[in-house]
This record gives C-alpha cells, structure tokens and sequence, in this order.
C-alpha cells in the first residue's frame, strides 16, 4: 500500500479550473453571438465559422507535429482562436480567404511563438490583420442579414454614389467626411447611424458576422463575467473611455460624430471589450494594467474612427496596446499587503 | 452603519477550498492506545537546537526535560511517558528531512496514558494567583512553541518589550485549513483552559485589547467561548468571514484590527501578539499544573483513513502509529500529509514522529487531490491572473514562479518572493496547475542559502 504514497510540494489540492474549463467558458460566452450570426446571415456564416474553427485545429496540430510537441489541441484555445476570427470576418468572404486567415492566425500569431501562453498579440486579431492587408476588397464587403434584404434599397438609394458599404460606422465615417463639404445634397448626417441604433442592438445591420448584434455579446459577456472567466477591469475600461471620447465628439458637433452609444455597439466595439482585449494571454496582468490597457485599447479605437482613414479601428488597438503589455505590466508592479521593504 | 456591521470581517484575496471538517468534527478528543516507542526531535521549533541531556539506556520519566539549549530563541523538550533511552541518532523529521532525535522506548503495557488537564480549569480562573516570573519561567520551562505551526517559542514572545508593547492579543481559533479539527475540538472542549491561557498571557503583558477570532463555520465555537468569557474579562470573542488563509498571522491581523504588518516584519512591530489557541491552552496548562508540553491534540482525518479522529497524542509518535489507530489507511489512499492539504507536507515514511506543531495528520485519495494536480500535469501559463487575484499578500506569484523557475533569483527577490507566507492560494487555483508556491518556496530557499553562504 506504501507504494503509492507520493510526496509534492502543498497545496495537495486542487480548484477544478483549468485551461479547457476556462477556454469552454469562453465557447459557451460566444455560442449566442454564433446563433445570431447562423440567424442573420444563414449556412454561409455557418459554414465560415466552421471552416474557421477546423483549420485553426488542423493548423495546430501540425505545428505540434513540425515541433515535435505533444499534441495541445486538448486545451481548446485553437477553437477559440477560430471562434473569434470568424467572427470578426465580412459574411461574405470566400472559405479559402477564411482559412488562409485562420491557420495564419494560429501558425504565426501564436505557434511560431511557442505556443498558448507565450505569444505576444492576440492571434484572432493577427489573422484579421493578415487578412486586411492581403485581400483587403473582401475584407471591406458587407452583405446585410438575409432577413433585412428589403431595406437594403431604401439605404443604398439614398447615397446611391458614395455608400457600397451599409455598416453604421460607415455612414459615421461619411457624416464625417462629408461635414464641411459644400454641396449639401450629398451630406450625410450623423443621425442617420445614430437612427440605427435599435437595430444595431439586435443586430440588423450589416457588419462583421458576430459582431453586428450587440444583445448577443452581452449574453456571452454578462456569462463570462458571472463565472468570473474574465474579470470586468477591462471590458469597463475599453466601454468607458470609448464612451468619455464619443460623448466629447457628440458635444462638439452632434452633426458630425455619431451618439457614443451608437459607438459602443456598433462594429467590433462589444466583442473587442469583451471577447478579445480579455484574451489573458496577451493583456497585463495587474488590475492597474488592466485599466490602462482597456482605456489604450478603447482610446486608439475611437481615434481611429473619429479622426482615422478608417471606419474601424479596433483591431489596430488591440494590437497595438498587446504590443506594449509587457511595458505596462513591468510599471504596473504591485505593492506587497505589508509595503514594499526598506521604502 | 448597519451595512458596515453586518459586512463580515476579513482580509482582501484568499480562496474558498471546501471545508472537510465533517469526518472528524463531531469526534471528541480521545486518548490513543500507548505507543512502544517515541521519537522526541531535538528541532521542533525556530532557534538553537536542543543537545540531549540524557544517554543511551537512561531511565526517564514523564514530563523529565530530555533536551535543552541556552540559547534564548529555543524550547526544550520532554519525555511525554516513562520509558528508557533507546538511542540518540538521526531520525526522519518532516520538515528536515533528517535530524536528531532522542528515541524512548516505552513498556507500554505498565504505563497508562497521559490524561488531558482541561477538567480541572473551573469558569472562574483567578490569574493574579502567578506572578509575570512565575509565568514566563514555566513557559520557558514548558517548551512551549506556536503550535499552529510555525513553531516559535512562546517565551520569545511574551518578553515584555517598553519600547513597543504589545496593544492587542489577538487568539487564533481559525482553523482555516481544510480539514483540520484540533483547534476546534480544543475550542469546544477545553474552552476553560483555553481562556485560562490568554488570561495569563495578558497577565504578563497587559494589552489594550484581547480579541479571539474565529471563523464563522464554527458556530459551536464561538458560543462556547462567549459563553466562558465573562462580562468584566474584557475579552472579545469576534466571528470572521470563512476564507482561507483567514488563520494566517498576517489575514488574521488585517480582519481584525486593519492593520498591515510591514513586509520583512512582525506582528509586535505593530504592536499585536497572535496565540493559536491550543498554545494558550499548553500555556495554562504549564502555568497552573507545571506540566510541560508533551502532548497535543492532532487531528487524523481524510478519506485515505477508515475512521477520522481527533487524539490526544504523545509528542514524538509515530504518524503511521496515529493512523493504525484511526484503523489504517484505505486502500485507495496516496498521500499523507503532516498538516492540512494546504500547507501541510507530504511525507513518504511513516515512521516520521508527530511534533509539537504538528495538529493533523491529513490522508487523501487520488479523487481529493484532482486529477491534474494528482498526476503533476502542468501546462502553460496563460496570463489569466487568478493568482494575483488570489494571494492574500497582494504578490505577482505567476512572475516570480517563472523567475525562479529560469534560475533569475535577482527578479524573484524585485517582486518581493520573500514576503510570501507560502499559503498555498495561487497553486490552488491556478488553472495550468503549475506549482506556484512551490517554486517560491524554493527561490525563498535558494537566495536563504546563498546569504548563508556568503556569511
């Protein structure tokens, strides 16, 4: 019986988290986001996320065999990796485009790193990046849900020259382009994306598969957070300082700079604040890094839409605050309960 | 004003482990069947070890002192049963590996078994009866340590400093430990003594304030303290929010009284004693019958042991002796542990003897330990942060874990490694199951040795 006493350092017990049980969390966060998407823009979005989700498997495992690595598909963070990038891509995309982007994503957002837990930016956003850079029409093609088909004309018909694009973010965009512009009948005020509000909430409006439905990702979001799988510091701060920043465009020309709530749930705002800056791996690790980082994220977003070339910029923010993370968490060092010795 | 009252006290962090307390909570402490032979370390505690002061084939008596040293931060030891000097020589230590110890070797069938003196402590105890010399020489004498486990000597504590003195005592009655019952059946049972003890701690250094804390899963406790403690004593009796590491010197400080201890520091430095309780009542017991501490209570407990117990031990028995008495370890048990499961040691030799700070002997199945944790399977740090959310000491354990594991000792010690109390909290809940307080304890280790080194 002696045999099979074992010796290791205490604890010798152990909390049921772990890696799988955390990345399912974040499956089950994203499933109403997944069923809004197969409502709104049917089997094509289905079969997108699907071809997303197995080519970002395919893809670790072999990288895994290429490194000689036991196999880590068992943690379920590849799913999740192609969960999110399918969701973030334009309903209309090619499947090959999809899983050029999905196994980028995987192979050299995160496998070329080392693996879970070692890469430097969120590997969802790389793929995207990738994806922009590289067929950057397909990426910037949107088809609104298959159900809302008999309001297309009505929106096209009014700016039948300037507009190929129907998201909200793109009319902000217009109202801002066009807001000095002198030949008044080609104006686009703001309040016509501000008029979508309502439908932006459910999701009527054309956008990126899961992200056009804003009752969506809060499900999953408010799930996350009542299981504690993520903590509210950064979704907070990413919402909050997106929020401080519209409201001071909406109060210097309400013409012009959309109402900020029309910001926050339009375009990739809610599954960037919820799904994506809260990536662990590549966000701080300190409650204080965690608010600098979410308010950098919501800032370069909002910069991007308000004063950028582009309608979007969330995917630059991520980025770009996941560039500086390591540089947070080494200011953001924390102070034993006792203070710090000898200061 | 009401919401603040009713918010219940406790310390930021910390983790909820389940508590376990139900197989051995309801056993009261019952003697165990006299062991033939007893291993009496000569390091029990922090400070000089003992030298012996007895030779092979002595005779030695109950409650005869056996080891000494002059130093002042040391304890003594004692005989717990009449019997004869076996040897001298090295014996398993759970902390130590190897150390030595005195070996007695007792007639088991001529000697009864010590009885436990709470009994004879009445409701009204009378402290003014003993002098503060009469009181810290008997502890001295004694060999009283922290027995919550840290081992301290009692003595070192309770010498009255003027610069600094002590403004609150504050009585551990926690028991935060999954599991472990000694301190609560102590509680219950031996509440007389118990109280008996602080008084006469209190005697000698005359705090503003004496408080006892105890969890709130523990009802039964704090009503039987309540109901001892007098209305003039003055003594509170405070309930604390069930969390581990709520019994925790520094937890424990900071739920009652807010204050934090400074980081390479101690609790007199702000002026608070914390007793566990079963020292205080080892303290009356010394104090009023003059007995040194050659017994404890330890619980034997877990799933691994056909019947859960809390025993009334000789020090120096030997865990596996416990365990025969509690009718042997199951079959499916694979680890036994000298302490709680989160903080307590794993030992493989269960010839090691119990010490004073030994409370429990915790005997768990592969199911208890979980399946990762049981098969060692660490994977990769995912950043999640559960860690820092966790640790009582407001520490980065994920950081100086990595830092220790790649051998950077200098960035270990910026993140401040040496202020970790080694609770346990961060590789409880971390879900890449990697051994975070283990790693610190050895970067702790580590740098303790160099500096010895280079002295």
């Amino acid at each position: 019986m002696l045999e099979n006493i074992r010796v290791s350092p205490a604890p010798h017990i152990s909390h049921h988290f772990s890696t799988r049980s955390v990345m399912i969390d974040v499956i089950i966060g994203l499933i109403p986001a997944v069923a809004f998407a197969g409502f709104y823009f049917r089997y094509y979005a289905l079969l997108l996320i699907a071809s997303c989700v197995l080519s970002a498997v395919a893809t670790e495992w072999i990288c895994n065999l290429i490194r000689k690595k036991p196999n880590s598909l068992g943690d379920f963070s590849a799913v999740v990796t192609g969960l999110i990038l399918a969701l973030s891509l334009p309903p209309a995309i090619p499947v090959w485009a999809a899983v050029i982007g999905s196994s980028f994503s995987i192979a050299i957002g995160k496998m070329v790193f080392g693996g879970l837990g070692s890469n430097i930016f969120n590997p969802a956003m790389v793929g995207r990046t990738f994806l922009t850079a590289c067929f950057g029409m397909l990426m910037t093609t949107w088809t609104v849900p298959a159900n809302i088909d008999s309001r297309m004309p009505a929106i096209s018909a009014a700016m039948p020259d300037t507009v190929t694009q129907a998201t909200p973010l793109a009319w902000s965009k217009q109202a801002l382009k066009t807001r000095n512009i002198e030949d008044k009948t080609k104006l686009v005020p703001a309040s016509r994306a501000n008029s979508l509000m309502a439908d932006m909430f459910w999701g009527r409006v054309g956008g990126c598969l899961g992200e056009t439905s804003a009752f969506a990702l809060l499900i999953g979001g408010v799930y996350l957070i009542i299981r504690r799988t993520i903590q509210p510091h950064i979704p907070s701060a990413v919402l909050g300082s997106a929020f401080l920043i519209g409201t001071i465009g909406y109060f210097i020309n309400s013409d012009a700079f959309i109402n900020p709530l029309a910001h926050l749930m339009s375009g990739g705002m809610l599954i960037c604040a919820l799904f994506i800056a809260t990536d662990p791996v590549t966000a701080p690790l300190t409650t204080k890094g965690m608010y600098i980082f979410g308010i950098g994220v919501g800032g370069i977003t909002m910069l991007i839409r308000l004063l950028g070339e582009y309608p979007e910029g969330v995917m630059y923010a991520v980025l770009l605050m996941n560039a500086v993370t390591p540089l947070i968490d080494r200011f953001c060092k924390l102070v034993p309960a006792g203070g710090v010795p000898n200061a | 004003m009401i919401a603040a009252a009713k918010t219940r006290r406790t310390f930021p962090g910390g983790v909820h482990p389940p508590g376990r307390k139900g197989p051995s909570e309801n056993s009261a402490i019952q003697l165990v069947p006299v062991p033939k032979q007893l291993a009496i370390l000569l390091n029990q505690h922090i400070g000089a070890v003992c030298r012996s002061l007895v030779a092979k084939k002595d005779v030695v008596k109950a409650s005869q002192k056996i080891g000494e040293a002059d130093a002042f931060v040391s304890a003594p030891v004692h005989s717990p049963l009449n019997g004869t000097v076996k040897e001298i020589s090295l014996q398993p230590h759970p902390v130590l590996g190897r150390a030595m110890g005195i070996i007695i070797e007792v007639e088991a069938d001529n000697v009864a078994a010590k009885q436990p003196v709470a009994a004879k402590f009445g409701t009204e105890f009378d402290e003014n009866k003993f002098s503060d010399e009469q009181i810290l020489q008997a502890v001295r004498e004694a060999g009283i340590v922290g027995m919550g486990g840290a081992g301290f000597p009692t003595r070192v504590k309770l010498e009255p400093n003027k610069a600094n003195p002590i403004k609150t005592i504050i009585l551990n009655g926690c028991e935060c430990e999954p599991f472990i019952t000694c301190d609560y059946r102590v509680m219950l049972e031996w509440t007389e003594q118990v109280i008996a003890g602080i008084k006469l701690v209190r005697k000698v250094l005359k705090p503003e304030r004496c408080v006892i804390g105890i969890e709130d899963n523990k009802p039964k406790a704090i009503e039987a303290m309540k109901r001892v403690v007098g209305e003039s004593d003055g003594i509170e009796v405070v309930s604390l929010k069930t969390k581990y590491p709520q019994g925790g010197e520094r937890q424990l400080i900071k739920s009652i009284i807010d204050r934090d201890v400074p980081t390479p520091g101690i609790p007199p430095m702000i002026s608070v004693l914390v007793l566990n309780v079963a020292t205080a009542a080892a303290i009356a017991e010394a104090v009023v019958f003059n007995e040194p501490l050659t017994h404890r209570v330890v619980t034997v407990t877990g799933p691994g042991v056909e019947r859960p117990g809390n025993f009334y031990a000789p020090i120096g028995m030997a865990v596996g002796e416990l365990i025969d008495a509690c009718g042997g370890l199951k079959s499916d048990a694979v680890k036994v542990i000298l302490g709680g499961p989160m903080m307590g040691i794993s030992i493989a030799d269960l010839s090691c003897p119990i010490t004073k700070t030994s409370g429990a002997i915790t005997v768990l199945n592969a199911k208890e330990i979980g399946g990762a944790k049981h098969e060692m399977r660490e994977t990769a740090c995912i950043r999640c942060g559960r860690c820092i959310e966790t640790c009582p000491m407001n520490l980065n354990p994920t950081k100086i874990a990595h830092a220790v594991k790649h051998g950077l000792l200098d960035v270990a010690e910026d993140y401040h490694q040496s202020a970790c109390i080694e609770c346990g909290c961060c590789s409880y809940v971390c879900p890449a199951n990697i051994e975070l307080t283990g790693y610190i304890r050895t970067g702790k280790m580590t740098v303790a040795r160099k500096k010895q080194d280079s002295t």
